[in-house]
């Protein structure tokens, strides 16, 4: 834990205690978001589906690095995960992205993905929101990954026809946000 | 089927704990978000809790009003206690 840290933050007038919460929420929701996406990607086959494989690919690889980011922050925080998975994932901050019954509906498909995204926008959000000019550390994190979040919507939105972004795909390595936290 | 009359008081014991049902208020209207996955044990979020007049949280929230359109409408909350 880093004691100085976690002061500067209580100080700072953040409940400390909910923020931990919430950082493990949406780290279960990161973890078990890259569970579900395997096997979203794995089943993203056929004409329609080969074409969102790659995109599906790059956002499951940057929700697990999100995980990886925001797990140093639970523990400077004074927090930890639990040490049951089956807790850690019902403990998500959001609905499992789990395959549609029919997994040959690229649409269906489509829909799971961009409301995966869509929840984990609104929760980074919500971090940004209860950080902003307190927490510095912990708002630049989930500022960081909510840039990626926007864009992953981005992706599968197009897809879905619900309009422009002007967001392109990866070209190199993933998480250009968040990687400055993976070192 | 006329909607349920709600009290604050009333509303209060619908918080989603210890199995009781969760409902929350908005804008004079009641809605059971107990079936919700945002809304497991009464919390959603961490820090908005069920049994409650909303309306003034929903106004900072990272989401519109819309979002109760995937929860159940039950009831009205009055204007009394």
């Amino acid at each position: 834990m880093a004691k100085v840290a976690r002061e500067m933050v209580e100080r700072a007038g953040v409940n400390l205690d909910q923020l931990v919460e919430l950082l493990v929420k949406n780290a279960s929701a990161e973890l078990t978001t890259f569970y579900y996406y395997t096997i979203l990607r794995v089943n993203l086959i056929g004409l329609e589906g080969e074409g969102i494989k790659e995109i599906a690919e790059t956002a499951r690889i940057e929700d697990r690095n999100h995980f990886e980011a925001l797990v140093p922050r639970i523990y400077e925080l004074g927090g930890n995960l639990p040490g049951d998975m089956k807790v850690f994932h019902d403990m998500s901050a959001c609905p499992p992205a789990g395959l549609p019954t029919d997994p040959t509906n690229i649409k269906a498909m489509l829909a799971v993905l961009v409301e995966a995204e869509r929840c984990a926008v609104r929760g980074y959000t919500h971090v940004c929101n209860l950080t902003a000019g307190k927490d510095h550390r912990t708002y630049d994190l989930s500022l960081a990954i909510l840039n990626e979040e926007i864009e992953h919507e981005s992706w599968f939105s197009e897809f879905l026809g619900e309009g422009p972004s002007g967001h392109f795909m990866r070209r190199g390595e993933t998480s250009p946000f968040v990687s400055k936290f993976l070192r | 089927m006329p909607l349920r009359q709600f009290t604050l008081d009333e509303l209060a014991q619908y918080n989603g704990e210890n199995g009781a049902a969760a409902y929350i208020s908005f804008l004079g209207r009641v809605y059971d978000v107990s079936a919700s996955f945002q809304w497991q044990n009464g919390k959603h979020q961490v820090v908005h809790k069920a049994g409650k007049d909303l309306s003034s949280e929903l106004a900072e929230a990272p989401h519109g009003a819309d979002l109760l359109a995937r929860v159940r409408l039950i009831g009205e909350l009055g204007t009394e206690g």
